[in-house]
């Protein structure tokens, strides 16, 4: 398929699996399963900052609107979208990034992809949970919150890795 | 201006994260602070319209449990009209028109979408100002009581659940009337938490948690639910009470809108309380 309309295609699915399936899932421990951070992971490496952060702006606006949270999503996401090139920077191999990859693990690799992503995962939760609860009291509830987030979220991410991305799409 | 150019280059990707965060910034206060923002939210037609939909789909999968409940609604109140028909051959009681008057109207309405895992939840109720719905009436359900209403859209509500940090709503404990406020601490949909119950009361486990109707958007006496755990506040002369919610929010499906038909007559009366005694 034609790259362009495949991020579209998910672009679509990811915001709707997020907005209807994800947030009503009861996980307790204050665990929810972010996908919407994977989306924008997997855009292209030599994607243009400023384009990555108007498309997560996008992204989160859309999701606020049906769910309800006028402007957190999108702010975490365009956090995210501004730490990206920075993380990718940290971890870059040796040679660079070769532009027919994709920030898969089957083409990047098992420790390259979660050292990316989960640096990049911590500091969007942490920037997402510090916002909704805006207080300096809740310490405790915002860390267990990321801790459990983390940790189901990566389980979720493992599997659509393992099980939908073909290899180069 | 050679030089902000070139500056405005050198920045320019922390300049739009900038631009955008404040945005975004600006929209999330803006919804907190005031309901204006109709438009953007799922009191908003077209999600409405989505999340309606998305009921219709899930809601045959609550079917029986949501008809085991009405059942048990209805035994309920067929258990009070039977003993006030007692009381009424007594002669203790006469029905007339003129000595009751009606003080609570409701609403039926159905829950299309809601949070449980936020630090304030919302539920969204499918009716609007078209129904006559307004901003600050109170919510119940058949075990318990939801919330107050947030804002009115012309088909759907956004409901300010129990579920949330600053919801305080006025409740009595036990026989005895004991008077605090409800709160909800944030970490499961089960249990809410009430304060300013000074320590010097005895609070029995499992005693029942009715609504004090104090606000008047609530009718008096709703058990909301029973309390699982005492403990002393440090430092303070309180007890820290954590209930457990008679009503499950996670599976809830059906509430009531109560239009409290005094409320104008009882704020106002509170209004000309002085603010300086009077000499």
């Amino acid at each position: 398929m034609n790259p362009i309309l495949t991020h579209v295609f998910r672009f679509i699915v990811f915001s709707l699996a997020q907005t209807f399936i994800l947030n009503k899932l009861d996980l307790g421990f204050g665990a929810q399963v972010f996908l919407l951070p994977l989306y924008l992971f997997l855009l292209p490496f030599e994607t243009n900052v400023l384009v990555l952060m108007a498309i997560a702006f996008g992204l989160g606006i859309s999701v606020d609107v049906l769910s309800n949270t006028m402007g957190l999503n999108a702010s975490s996401l365009v956090f995210f979208a501004f730490l990206r090139p920075l993380v990718f920077n940290l971890f870059r191999p040796r040679d660079g990034y070769d532009s027919l990859k994709t920030p898969t693990i089957k083409d990047m690799g098992t420790s390259w992809f979660y050292a990316a992503f989960v640096s990049l995962l911590g500091a969007y939760l942490l920037w997402f949970f510090t916002l909704e609860f805006f207080r300096l009291s809740e310490i405790l509830l915002i860390l267990r919150n990321i801790l459990s987030s983390l940790l189901i979220t990566l389980v979720f991410v493992t599997i659509i890795q393992l099980f939908f991305l073909k290899r180069g799409v | 201006m050679q030089n902000l150019f070139a500056f405005l280059r050198r920045f320019r990707v922390f300049i739009f994260f900038l631009f955008l965060q404040l945005v975004c910034l600006f929209i999330y206060v803006q919804f907190m602070n005031y309901p204006r923002s109709v438009y953007l939210s799922s009191a908003n037609q077209i999600s409405g319209s989505f999340h309606s939909f998305e009921n219709t789909l899930t809601e045959q999968l609550h079917l029986q449990e949501t008809n085991r409940k009405l059942q048990y609604e209805n035994i309920q109140l067929r258990k009070r009209v039977f003993s006030d028909a007692y009381k009424v051959q007594r002669g203790q009681f006469t029905i007339d028109d003129t000595a009751f008057l009606q003080r609570y109207t409701y609403t039926p309405c159905v829950v299309v979408n809601s949070t449980l895992n936020k630090r304030d939840n919302y539920f969204t109720v499918d009716v609007g100002y078209q129904q006559g719905i307004k901003k600050g009436m109170g919510v119940i359900t058949p075990n318990g009581i939801l919330g107050v209403v947030f804002k009115s859209g012309k088909h759907f509500s956004l409901v300010k659940s129990v579920l949330s940090q600053d919801i305080n709503t006025d409740v009595s404990i036990g026989n005895k009337g004991i008077h605090g406020i409800l709160k909800w601490g944030g970490k499961h949909a089960k249990f809410g938490t009430i304060t300013g119950v000074s320590n010097d009361l005895v609070v029995k486990k499992w005693s029942k948690v009715k609504t004090l109707g104090a606000s008047g958007i609530f009718p008096k006496g709703i058990v909301i639910g029973s309390v699982y755990k005492i403990k002393r506040v440090e430092n303070q002369a309180l007890w820290d009470i954590t209930i457990k919610y008679s009503e499950d929010y996670r599976s809830l499906q059906v509430a009531y809108i109560v239009n409290a038909l005094f409320l104008k007559e009882t704020q106002a009366l509170e209004r000309s309380i002085p603010l300086e005694p009077e000499l």
